[in-house]
């Protein structure tokens, strides 16, 4: 079957199952089988994903460790290891691109496909979907659920059905009865707060939304409440985004252990934040002349915006910038979180200056650095102030994607 | 002190001075306007500390003396009552009654020897130029000027005063806006100042487009313009220009010749279609034709191809268009003339057949 007037539009939603789990078992033979989850390295306390063994003695994401080993002695606790969850997920992609290039990577164990374009060349969607598990499973041996509709709400929705290792397919002109009855908070994005303004109205479930004028959500959220009604009738108008969007601004935070006042200690905190910082802007041949700079306490934020003379991404000029705001906005105040953040990262180098004023004693050394360090991993070579800085694992993001400014691991 | 005025002769003097009052002070005298009446005639000044306008007429207005009165309340007032009204001023301390008709006022006033006037100084230089002159010199180069630049010296405009030659030259950084006139002055060597940006930018709204002089002095610290019964004062900036002449290149690369208007008309259109934020443009130059494309992040495109003189090398280069636009928007001759040496260099905008006006424009890497 090729995109009749039945499939005007054909999207698939691929989510990988237990994806960290997942990649665990599949890494060390050992695990296979077994109530295994991760957690962010061995300090972590809090389970980040969990195998299908595991999830049926009830444990899941989110869940304290302590619990865990509470509800099955033969749990097994293993370390986050992100740099390898980001580069299976990356393979995995990489395959998915060769099915459609319009794919947008949603997370890092899912992704939309628009199969709008090829589904003529593809067969049917019962075909369509067997080839993109099959492609998942021979790049990486994992297992995914996909979901196909004709819109990325109903997808999502369809690909949550059937787990793991599930295929399940909701022509669209069906989409509007199968949300029928499902609760509007079940759908992706709607939150228990939208929900609780829905349920005041007298919306639980998605057949209740034909009910409400649109412009009652869109009176109170914009255009996202909006597409809201929309998705609960089963046309969410959404497009597939296949490229990642130029970043609004780009930053790094820590936690510091609670109440710290020891000045050398917050500095470091700054400037680790600093060539972090630095380091991804040059990464993306990007560089910012507007920074934020905070560091939380009690009281709340002391925080400020600083613009430099000129576009920056060296981090020396980064330090300068946290060692002038630690002298002049910390008073002594026990703080507990760092944040830096360059606020209009843009192109490095574009626009050529008439007075040749920019700076470039360090770029050579930067840039030397940065191979060393992109070779043998972070902070390989680094300013040995920050010898003794926090070993706190690195986290995956949320935003992770495998190209671009978000192809990072915080 | 009592007088009185009619609504005519009092509105538009208000009208000019009111453009230097902040609409938020630091100090709140800077809110008023100093009204003084001498035995001649009477003045109002309005400041802002770092630009000073008087208005002086020529009316006397029975007695003498001097008051502050709220700016913006006596505009709006006056613009208010009705057509040739007439205003009785009567001013005690700390108040001013204000009547017209049937209308009474009761305005709050501060001490007039507190409002800040510039110190009255030495001012070794002068010459005259005539307004339209001065006017289109402001004009062809304003544009150029840097916002808000951490380098403060280039958040304004350079004056150039020789003993012939007036020379404003603006720069942001990436372009640079040079124009040039003749004047008789008393200087004996080149003198170079800084006008703040503010102060550029009233000026520009002072100077008609007539053959009256415009009467310049300057002193170390201020510029000082007579533009017929206006004075306008305005600080220099303390800095250094850059050494601009330095970044202008020699017009010994490629010349390409275009029709200002058609040249203008089709960058403007593709300019529709470029990146909003960094406004870049590409241009591929070959024998007898300029092909320009913009590209926006929703991939649309916009590409244009026009005829030009052009027999060097074909070359490739990137532009703000922006800058583009307003360097060709200030020359006002029939053809334009563009000289490019390479995608890395600066390209030098000229009129044809003049000699008066130099843009620059440094290219962007797309």
């Amino acid at each position: 079957m090729s995109i009749t007037p039945r499939w005007p539009r054909m999207i698939a939603l691929v989510d990988m199952n237990a994806f960290f789990a997942s990649v665990e078992q599949l890494d060390d033979p050992d695990l296979r089988g077994r109530p295994v989850g991760v957690t962010n390295g061995l300090q972590g306390t809090c389970i980040i994903t969990c195998s299908y063994e595991a999830r049926r003695y009830g444990i899941h994401t989110g869940m304290r460790l302590r619990e865990a080993r509470h509800l099955c002695r033969d749990f097994v606790q293993r370390p986050a290891r992100p740099q390898r969850y980001a580069r299976v997920s990356q393979n995995i992609m990489d395959a998915l691109r060769d099915i459609t290039p319009d794919l947008e990577i949603f997370s890092v164990d899912e992704a939309f496909l628009d199969l709008t374009h090829c589904a003529h060349l593809k067969g049917t969607p019962e075909s369509i979907g067997r080839d993109i598990k099959h492609t998942v499973f021979s790049v990486s041996g994992i297992h995914c659920s996909v979901g196909l509709s004709g819109d990325k709400t109903t997808a999502k929705y369809a690909a949550k059905r059937q787990k793991p290792n599930g295929l399940t397919i909701i022509p669209p002109d069906r989409a509007r009865d199968v949300l029928h009855d499902v609760p509007v908070t079940e759908l992706c994005g709607i939150s228990t707060g939208i929900g609780r303004f829905l349920a005041d109205r007298g919306v639980t479930t998605c057949g209740d939304m034909a009910k409400l004028p649109i412009g009652v959500l869109g009176k109170r959220f914009g255009n996202p409440g909006r597409r809201i009604w929309h998705m609960c009738l089963g046309q969410d108008p959404e497009k597939v985004k296949t490229h990642v969007d130029s970043p609004k601004s780009m930053g790094h935070g820590k936690v510091m252990p609670p109440n710290t006042r020891d000045r050398d200690t917050i500095l470091m905190y700054l400037l680790h934040m600093a060539e972090k910082l630095g380091y991804r802007l040059r990464r993306h041949a990007m560089e910012a002349m507007h920074f934020f700079i905070g560091l939380r306490y009690d009281g709340g934020w002391l925080a400020d915006r600083f613009r430099t003379d000129m576009p920056v991404s060296d981090s020396r000029l980064l330090h300068r910038l946290c060692h002038y705001f630690l002298a002049n906005y910390w008073h002594g105040e026990g703080v507990h979180q760092v944040q830096l953040t360059a606020l209009d990262p843009r192109p490095a180098g574009q626009q050529l200056e008439l007075f040749a004023a920019r700076s470039t004693e360090s770029s050579g050394a930067h840039g030397v650095v940065d191979r060393i360090n992109e070779r043998y991993g972070e902070f390989t070579i680094a300013p040995a102030v920050l010898l003794n800085r926090s070993s706190m694992p690195n986290v995956i993001a949320p935003a992770w994607k495998p190209y671009g400014h978000r192809q990072t691991i915080y | 002190m009592k007088f009185s005025i009619l609504r005519e002769t009092l509105l538009p003097e208000l009208q000019i001075i009111i453009s230097v009052v902040d609409r938020r002070q630091s100090l709140p005298i800077l809110a008023n306007v100093l009204f003084n009446s001498t035995g001649q005639g009477f003045s109002l000044t309005a400041t802002d500390m770092e630009v000073e306008l008087v208005a002086s007429k020529d009316e006397p207005l029975g007695s003498t003396g001097q008051v502050t009165i709220p700016a913006r309340k006596l505009l709006d007032i006056c613009r208010s009552l009705p057509e040739s009204a007439k205003l009785e001023f009567d001013a005690s301390k700390d108040r001013v009654q204000l009547k017209s008709g049937k209308s009474r006022f009761s305005l709050a006033s501060q001490p007039a020897q507190e409002f800040p006037l510039t110190d009255i100084e030495d001012f070794p230089v002068n010459f005259k130029i005539a307004q339209g002159v001065f006017r289109s010199l402001l004009e062809d180069t304003l544009f150029a000027m840097a916002q808000q630049d951490v380098r403060y010296y280039l958040n304004g405009l350079l004056l150039e005063i020789g003993p012939e030659k007036l020379r404003a030259v603006a720069t942001d950084g990436h372009r640079l806006a040079l124009k040039e006139v003749d004047i008789s002055s008393n200087v004996t060597d080149t003198l170079q100042i800084i006008v703040p940006r503010k102060g550029v930018m009233e000026l520009v709204r002072l100077v008609g487009d007539t053959e009256d002089p415009v009467e310049v002095y300057v002193s170390t610290n201020h510029i000082r313009f007579q533009i017929g019964h206006i004075r306008f004062t305005s600080k220099l900036i303390d800095g250094k220009f850059p050494d601009y002449e330095r970044v202008i290149p020699k017009d010994s690369g490629n010349h390409m010749i275009a029709d200002r208007e058609t040249l203008r008309q089709s960058l403007n259109r593709a300019s529709i279609l470029s990146n909003e934020k960094y406004r870049g443009i590409r241009l591929e130059v070959k024998e007898g034709s300029l092909r320009a494309e913009a590209q926006n992040p929703e991939q649309e495109e916009a590409e244009e191809v026009i005829q030009v003189e052009y027999s060097g090398d074909p070359m490739e280069i990137g532009f703000n268009v922006s800058y583009l636009l307003d360097a060709i928007g200030a020359i006002k001759t029939e053809k334009v003339n563009v000289v490019l040496t390479d995608a890395n260099s600066s390209c030098l905008i000229l009129p044809q057949d003049e000699s008066q006006c130099k843009y620059v424009v440094m290219p962007m890497r797309l």
